[in-house]
């Protein structure tokens, strides 16, 4: 099984991408890649589901970073739902959670007004 | 006659390659969970390992992948120790700065987060080189409660 694997399908107007696996500096650019790809082709509200994401490290973070103020720029954000217990702890650890919203389930964050609901 | 073995110890080599990180935090997380530690306190163990061989292998080796990183895992009564050491680019602790993370939030860029992790995750954080070796390490402690 590959370290990651990442999935996107649309809900609505928002982008859901579903990273499955680990992110570390060795895989963070298939992650990076689909972020940059999705900006880049216009969708800036992002929804990134977090069910099957067993690990992340700074690199990882580091590649929402990297985008949150374009995609804010364009009215669009990055929001983050069902973190494992883990995975939270590293972006609270960090502050993120007060950078990004951070829901439990998918079908909140769809349903909050930074994703049009 | 057989050689003395230190069971409290030993020592993984691994190439400069960012391939091997899962398998190298895979065995910090179980090691950590050995020396007595909780789950959730295992998980950030191997993410402080993650971010200090990331920095080995991106920043001290500048991601070239021919070198080597070399851990070892001492388990005491009190505490977890990794070391990790490289004959890359040093860290000197004198010019350390670790990133505010209220800074982060009002200017979001890219990078500098592994220090921070580093030292918010482990007991003690300590950098140092070996001047009779021309070797570096990196030391990260947990201490088991």
């Amino acid at each position: 099984m590959a370290d990651l694997s990442i999935a996107v399908r649309q809900a609505g107007g928002v982008a859901v991408v579903l990273p499955a696996g680990f992110i570390n500096a060795h895989t963070v650019r298939d992650f990076e890649a689909t972020l940059e790809g999705l900006v880049q082709g216009g969708q800036y509200r992002i929804l990134i589901n977090c069910r099957d994401l067993s690990y992340i490290s700074s690199a990882g973070l580091g590649a929402i970073m990297g985008l949150i103020e374009t995609v804010r720029e364009h009215g669009g954000d990055i929001l983050l739902s069902n973190l494992q217990d883990n995975v939270f702890a590293i972006f609270d650890t960090l502050g993120f959670t007060q950078l990004y919203r951070v829901f439990p389930d998918e079908s909140q964050a769809l349903a909050s007004p930074e994703a049009g609901g | 006659m057989a050689a003395k073995v230190d069971h409290a110890q030993f020592r993984l080599i691994i190439p400069s390659q960012t391939r091997y990180l899962n398998l190298v935090t895979g065995l910090a997380k179980r090691a950590s969970v050995v020396a007595g530690l909780d789950d959730a306190t295992a998980a950030k163990v191997s993410i402080a390992v993650d971010e200090a061989v990331t920095n080995v292998i991106l920043h001290a080796y500048q991601g070239e992948g021919h070198h080597s990183v070399e851990l070892e895992l001492r388990f005491t009564p009190q505490a977890l120790e990794v070391h990790i050491w490289h004959s890359g680019q040093g860290i000197r602790e004198d010019q350390l700065v670790l990133p505010d993370p209220s800074e982060y939030i009002k200017h979001p860029r890219k990078g500098g987060l592994g220090l921070l992790l580093m030292s918010r995750f482990m007991d003690e954080v300590r950098f140092r080189a070996d001047e009779d070796s021309g070797r570096n390490e990196c030391c990260l402690i947990k201490k088991i409660s």
